[in-house]
């Protein structure tokens, strides 16, 4: 990577205006994957005096600064006790703590990392996205956005749902990429399934989600519901893992996981 | 075991690891000049290539730097990069930069700038013209193929050792003893068992690093990070044709080795650079480098047959195998012999045994010397072999075992045939306490509680597993090490050795040694070691020599200090050698006494002033192994079949423990670096030969959570040859993991893993496999 | 460009390129605790605190250390000495190269969470590698000196 110029934005109108003065301009948050680009920039743009870095426990929803980092969001006592804690366990699996104390919850998510332990550990969750200039985006919509978002993602919003959560992450060892990653929740008296790193971005398993929501959910149900959930989305080999086994792991990992939040 | 050990054997803190925890100023780089020139290496991205033109003067153009190195102006001298002794058992199938490019990853060109970025805006400079060859990537696929990856003239082997590389043969071997096929077919069960092993990475934290300066006197001065210092002046000089004691190598603290720090890295492109342009030079390598431009293990594939009678007497193995040397044949043949030679003598009843097969060359990573060498390897083939021979005897694999292994006062006749490349040296194996390795394993593990599985609830089982392990100390009559003892004149010591300490704490093994000895505290024993200006020979940190070879000179020395010591104070007490006793204070006669400070003193400054200085050497006439035995408590989800070991117990007979936590710690280490190999550890490549696990985010070391409980013993035991009774803990270790892992799924779900690493999708498609 | 920042309490003025990572900046002008292992992030040898948190330097821009404290083992020579003493006492020192990320990651944790449990320490540390000694003296040492031993 190299860069010619770092700035600290004064203002998020200020760092949304240096952002298009060039298309080699960029906004930086933890930058640590950035490091691993062998992309040349004009002007990193930092956030990091925009106080987007805090974590406000509102009536209906948690509202998260783009900016705050990994560890602050697992070690959040309101992130704890929101939505039986799932979202923290899931964040909590990424790499060691010093790579928590970096990266951030905007950066991660921003870059739709197809390995993201983020990303598919909040979809099964009402997030919403909150971006500059004013625009408001679920996370659902925001994956399946076509091309690179122009705005500056400024925070994000997830609804108290008191959910009851069920996040794994099958992986190699400690500090491993995802093989695959399910998470489950209930809220509202609906069962979202969702399935990342296949090796693909987390994806809703709607039509699974959908069948569980028409039948009594019971034994056979559960069975059900993982094989479609496995039909339903796209799976691939990996260097280090079949799909055909990435497969049978969804399968048993859906399975405990709607026996543990029913 | 000697009595009233008051150093050696006892508690006694690492030498080095205050300063290390402080962060003071330790490895190689911190010792580089501050204004080094930065080098930095271009890298072919063919895995077989032959530069047709190659054009450095855009580089060379750029402001700042200051030389770029090509095939075309540096010696082209062939050599083996292996670092080990002279002859050197490796093939010389390398100069320092060549025409031919064997593998993604190889040396094309070197430049060196004044800064790192300028280093690297010069590489992107250098225009390669290359001719393309289709690569050999299977080694399975590479004897007698059309491609030939070393067609260049030149080359040679320094002894007979089936250099064949016409046909990719870097080395080959064949021996037998008594008649196999025969003794076979009077087998009650013959079993066969094939099994292959993946490259690993050495891993090691610190990368490979060196600098260079010329001195005041124009001598060439150079810091790396070397598990061979010693072998790097040798082989520099020959190379680069620079007379000996014009090179002096220094190695200070080394941030882990394992093997992959005894073969050269930066060594000739700081020393070229330093020498061309009288600049002083340095050179890290990338993680990225680390992996894919340095060693590996050497892959290979062996294939058992093991016949026995009825009654469980094994009567015949015949092992065959094929080894992947890569690129280059660092090591290629004696790694090959040690799955023969370290493993086979085991089970030592047999009527007959035969080993044999062929070291190939692919256009992939070199492999080169990784700890265990061999014996990991041909571990992993015997040891579930002989787990399979047991379930086709209906026997308990522990009787199996104690009923064919190696006991106390035994010997192999395949230690006389093989050795190190050459023939090997007959020995009686006068310390060897496996037998009580077997049985106290088993009692610590609770085998008979466990054995084979356990049903958990919850989806879980809980299996378990053994093997049972051997290794070598040294390389005898070829191993050398020297110590130097120096009186100071308050009556301390210094202590000098080639000994080198990669981390493993052989500078605190040789300081209580002496202290021990010399009946004094290892403070007043100073070590500096590994300086090839200032301390006496030694090969180097390998074939788990350190303690046994290296560890008996600075015995040897202390013992000729001490007889010198007593006859000096002898003189001066105007008595007989005979009637002096030294207690490591004071000397003491009937009537008369003198301290050692008042002796050094008298002798510095005083009356018949010398200094007290004394040299001695060791090679070992044998090479006594040590011997273990391991068993694994493994849990896995029946459904996915994921597993984690819960426990991991080893049983070690290294002889006497010189320092106990630090053999402790090589053996807890040798077993989570094995347990990496056994279960998460792999070295892969896409289809044009470029690896993919170049990095610790796709290289999974194991980490603290994958680490639980882990027990090791140590047997009482006495190795008369050793320094204090003590045989190399270095390596053996490392040796057990996979076979053990393997076991232990077999023994949950009846299923043998044939390759590794062990992982549970291979567990799953095998058991699937067999429920069809 | 300038990059002041306080470095073990002192205020420093570095002369960087927007581009250069903590890592860099801190051995270029001296720092020699700071050991890079494998400049991408996996392997926590060079971790310094940012702010009193454990960061890895190698992989944050030293742009990004505008204004902050970094403290290098330099900073907290008693209690690395604390802890060596308690690697020594369990013959957890091998070849010291991840020891200076360990004993920041472990001073971190010390200030925070005092009695932290097994389970608690082992998700501290996991990110900091060690190849040579298979962790288990090094958790016993560590959970010696969090007790102050």
């Amino acid at each position: 990577m190299r860069v010619k110029n770092y700035y600290y934005a004064s203002s998020l109108e200020d760092a949304f205006s240096r952002l298009h003065e060039s298309n080699k301009n960029a906004i930086i948050a933890g930058g640590l994957w950035m490091k691993k680009t062998a992309q040349e920039y004009d002007t990193l743009i930092d956030l990091s005096k925009l106080g987007l870095d805090k974590i406000e426990d509102k009536k209906d929803e948690v509202v998260v600064g783009a900016m705050v980092t990994l560890r602050e969001f697992e070690h959040s006592p309101v992130i704890q006790s929101l939505n039986s804690g799932m979202t923290a366990f899931a964040v909590r699996e990424v790499m060691g703590l010093q790579f928590r104390n970096m990266a951030t919850i905007g950066g991660s998510i921003f870059g739709r990392y197809p390995f993201s332990d983020v990303i598919a550990g909040l979809i099964v969750l009402d997030v919403a996205l909150h971006f500059y200039p004013e625009a408001k985006m679920s996370l659902v919509d925001y994956l399946s956005y076509k091309g690179k978002y122009d705005g500056i993602l400024t925070h994000i919003s997830i609804k108290k749902d008191n959910a009851k959560g069920y996040f794994k992450k099958v992986k190699a060892t400690a500090l491993d990429f995802p093989l695959l990653n399910i998470s489950i929740s209930k809220r509202n008296n609906k069962l979202y399934i969702a399935l990342g790193s296949r090796p693909m971005t987390a994806a809703l398993c709607l039509k699974a989600m959908d069948y569980l929501d028409k039948n009594p959910v019971d034994d056979e149900a559960i069975n059900k519901a993982s094989e479609i959930a496995c039909e339903e989305l796209m799976f691939s080999d990996s260097t280090n893992i079949s799909k055909e086994y990435r497969i049978d792991l969804a399968k048993v990992y859906i399975r405990r996981g709607l026996k543990e939040v029913l | 075991m000697r009595k009233n050990l008051k150093v050696v054997n006892n508690k006694t803190h690492s030498l080095d690891g205050e300063a290390l925890m402080m962060g003071r100023k330790s490895y190689s780089d911190d010792y580089a000049e501050p204004n080094s020139l930065v080098c930095k290496m271009l890298r072919s991205p063919h895995a077989f290539a032959r530069i047709k033109n190659i054009d450095t003067s855009k580089a060379e153009a750029l402001n700042g730097v200051k030389c770029v190195l090509t095939y075309k102006n540096v010696p082209h001298v062939a050599m083996s990069r292996a670092g080990q002794g002279d002859p050197a058992p490796s093939p010389m199938d390398k100069f320092i930069l060549d025409e031919y490019v064997r593998f993604v990853g190889d040396e094309v060109a070197c430049v060196a700038a004044i800064n790192e970025r300028i280093a690297e805006e010069a590489l992107k400079l250098i225009e390669v013209e290359y001719e393309v060859y289709k690569p050999v990537l299977d080694f399975e696929k590479a004897y007698e193929n059309e491609t030939v990856i070393h067609p260049e003239d030149g080359i040679k082997q320094a002894f007979e050792m089936g250099f064949d590389p016409k046909k990719n043969v870097a080395a080959s071997y064949d021996m037998e003893v008594g008649n196999v096929e025969k003794v076979l077919k009077e087998c009650d069960v013959v079993i066969e068992h094939t099994v292959k092993t993946q490259a690993q990475a050495h891993g090691m934290l610190e990368p490979h690093v060196s600098n260079a300066r010329l001195d005041e006197h124009n001598r060439l001065v150079i810091y790396t990070s070397t598990q061979t210092p010693f072998h790097v002046r040798r082989i520099m000089s020959r190379t680069l044709g620079l007379p000996l004691n014009k090179i002096r190598i220094i190695k200070p603290r080394v941030g882990g080795g394992f093997g992959g720090k005894q073969q050269f890295h930066c060594e000739f492109f700081v020393a070229l650079v330093t020498l061309k342009t009288g600049l002083p030079a340095k050179m890290q390598y990338t993680r990225q480098e680390v992996f894919a431009s340095s060693y590996t293990r050497h892959p290979m594939k062996i294939s058992m047959k093991i016949g026995a009678s009825k009654d469980g007497r094994i009567k015949a193995i015949d092992c065959h195998t094929l080894s992947d040397t890569g690129a280059y044949g660092e090591h290629a043949l004696t790694v090959f012999m040690i799955v023969g030679s370290k493993v086979l003598p085991l089970y030592n009843k047999v009527d007959a045994v035969r080993f044999g097969g062929r070291v190939l060359y692919t256009n992939k990573v070199p492999a080169g010397a990784y700890r265990g060498y061999g014996a990991i390897q041909g571990n992993y083939g015997l040891e579930t072999a002989i787990d399979k021979l047991a379930e086709a005897l209906h026997m308990d694999p522990i009787e199996l075992r104690l009923k064919n292994s190696m006991k106390e006062k035994e010997t192999s006749p395949i230690f006389e045939i093989m050795g190190e490349g050459t023939k090997g040296t007959a020995m009686i194996m006068e310390s060897c306490k496996l037998d009580y390795c077997i049985k106290r394993g088993a009692e610590l593990i609770d085998w008979y509680k466990k054995y084979p599985v356990k049903d958990m609830g919850n989806n879980k089982v809980r299996s378990v597993g053994m093997a049972i392990a051997m290794q070598g100390s040294g390389i005898p009559f070829m191993d050398m090490g020297a110590a130097t003892i120096k009186l100071n004149d308050d009556g301390t010591y210094m202590l000098t050795v080639g000994a080198t300490d990669i981390g493993q704490g052989s500078d605190t093994v040789m300081a209580q040694i002496v202290a021990e000895e010399l009946m004094t505290t290892v403070d007043k024993i100073t070590i500096y070691s590994s300086d090839t200006d200032l301390t006496p020979f030694d090969v180097g940190a390998y074939a788990s020599s350190t303690t046994y070879v290296s560890g008996n000179a600075a015995w040897k020395t202390a013992i000729k200090m001490r007889e010198r010591l007593i006859k000096e104070a002898a003189k001066v007490l105007e008595a007989h050698t005979y009637d002096v006793e030294f207690d490591g204070v004071k000397f003491t006669t009937k009537d008369k006494e003198i301290t050692l400070k008042d002796l050094a003193h008298r002798l510095t400054y005083v009356k018949d002033m010398q200094q007290i200085s004394v040299t001695e050497s060791y090679f070992g006439h044998v090479s006594p192994p040590p011997f273990m035995s391991a068993y694994a408590e493994v849990e896995f989800d029946k459904e996915t079949y994921e597993f984690k070991v819960i426990e991991y117990v080893a049983v070690v007979d290294c002889g006497t423990t010189i320092n106990p936590m630090l053999a402790r710690g090589q053996v807890e280490g040798g077993l989570v670096q094995g347990l990496g190999m056994a279960a998460y550890e792999d070295v892969l490549y896409n289809s044009n030969g470029k690896m993919l696990s170049d990095s610790f985010l796709y290289y999974h070391l194991p980490t603290t959570k994958e680490v639980n409980k882990i027990t090791v013993e140590f047997a009482d035991s006495y190795e008369e040859t050793g320094p204090f009774g003590a045989k190399s803990v270095g390596e053996i270790g490392i040796d057990t993991p996979p076979a053990v892992i393997a076991n232990a799924v077999y023994n949950a779900f009846g299923v043998r893993i044939t390759s590794l690493p062990i992982t549970p999708e291979k567990i799953m498609k095998a058991v699937k496999e067999k429920n069809k | 460009m300038t990059l002041t920042c306080y470095v073990n309490g002192v205020l420093r003025t570095f002369d960087v390129t927007p581009d250069e990572y903590l890592a860099d900046t801190l051995r270029r002008n001296g720092f020699f605790s700071v050991r890079e292992g494998c400049n991408e992030s996996a392997c926590g040898a060079c971790t310094v605190l940012l702010d009193d948190k454990p960061v890895l330097s190698c992989s944050i821009l030293s742009a990004k250390a505008e204004g902050k404290h970094i403290t290098t083992v330099d900073g907290i020579q008693d209690e690395a000495k604390k802890l060596s003493h308690c690697f020594a006492e369990e013959g957890a020192d091998q070849c010291g190269y991840c020891n200076v990320g360990f004993a920041l990651t472990v001073y971190s944790l010390k200030k925070h969470n005092k009695n932290a449990t097994d389970e608690e320490i082992k998700e501290y540390i996991v990110g900091n590698l060690c190849r040579c000694t298979g962790y288990q003296s090094q958790l016993k040492a560590i959970k010696a000196y969090l007790k102050g031993e």
